[in-house]
């Protein structure tokens, strides 16, 4: 199932909870289920259930010295096209080394500032 | 290879292809034009057919290499590449009639999001240093070539393009940095990091 698919078959509570682990950008579990008002064993089947579908990505973390999970958005949701400049792929994927000086680079940023003239 | 004795135990069914290669499970992710310049990126033009193309389960390299109408060392080499970015894992297995080994691949496409959310964060790094240089110093401009030179370059040539001879005029760069500066908010706020936090 794809990930959008997936997200219109969201109850309404998983629906919530992904909204807000996006507008954080990451949280962990038990702050979670906090926001949200509900049970820590809801807010743990929630977020067991994004995690099934792919839309988040959840670690094991230490907290206020509990054992819980960081719960992030899955990299799938990403805007991969700020990786171009114009119709030029970032210049650095496939290079062990970034080179900020590198013509290919100065190429890019050029596609970047001047792409719409 | 499967021999006519039947594929060795634990190779599976080579047959599992049956004249077409499946690309079901990667076919959204594979109709993502950066994914698919991602790939052509990474192991060029003779690999892509076996890039754009990924098998569901293992396949090994001759399967690929007949099934695409390619040759073996393409196939193998766009296979390798896929390996050392993660896109790609094998076992091997031997053949107990004839002792050979078979490398049984994989596709592991679920890796790209991870591999490009890598990438936008080195552009971001590189934005970032980037940024100083061109804030910090001033450029001369060759309108003919081109080119463009620091300003103690541009002083060292005379002010004369050393290609054309062409004087070389002050270049702002204010929508440059502008550009650059748009980009990396953009990226700052996809990624929901600040530099500070990324790793180098």
């Amino acid at each position: 199932m794809s990930a959008t698919e997936a997200e219109a078959d969201l109850s309404e509570e998983e629906y919530a909870a992904l909204e807000l682990v996006r507008e954080t950008g990451g949280l962990h579990q038990s702050d979670l289920w906090k926001e949200l008002g509900v049970s820590s064993r809801q807010g743990s089947r929630i977020a067991e259930s994004l995690t099934e579908f792919g839309l988040v990505k959840r670690s094991e973390a230490v907290y206020k010295g509990h054992t819980t999970y960081f719960i992030e958005p899955a990299a799938r949701d990403l805007e991969f096209s700020l990786l171009m400049a114009s119709d030029m792929l970032s210049p650095f994927i496939g290079e062990e080394e970034i080179d900020p000086n590198s013509d290919a680079f100065s190429q890019w940023l050029m596609n970047l500032a001047y792409e719409d003239y | 290879m499967a021999t006519a004795n039947g594929p060795p135990p634990g190779v599976g069914d080579f047959n599992r292809l049956g004249g077409e290669i499946s690309m079901m499970a990667f076919d959204e992710l594979l109709n993502d034009p950066v994914i698919q310049k991602y790939l052509h990126e990474l192991v060029g033009p003779k690999g892509m057919p076996v890039a754009a193309a990924p098998a569901e389960g293992e396949v090994t390299d001759e399967e690929l290499a007949e099934e695409l109408g390619l040759e073996l060392n393409d196939v193998r080499r766009a296979l390798f590449i896929l390996y050392e970015n993660d896109l790609a894992t094998y076992r091997r297995v031997r053949d107990e009639d004839s002792g050979w080994l078979t490398y049984l691949w994989t596709f592991e496409y679920d890796n790209i999001p991870q591999n490009l959310a890598e990438e936008m964060e080195r552009l971001m790094q590189a934005l970032d240093r980037r940024e100083e240089y061109e804030r910090e110093n001033e450029f001369y401009l060759c309108e003919v070539c081109s080119l463009r030179f620091e300003f103690g370059e541009a002083m060292d040539f005379g002010f004369e393009c050393p290609e054309c001879g062409s004087p070389l005029e002050a270049m702002e760069n204010d929508r440059l940095l502008d550009a650059m500066q748009d980009r990396l908010d953009e990226l700052e706020d996809e990624l929901n990091a600040d530099l500070g936090t990324i790793s180098a």
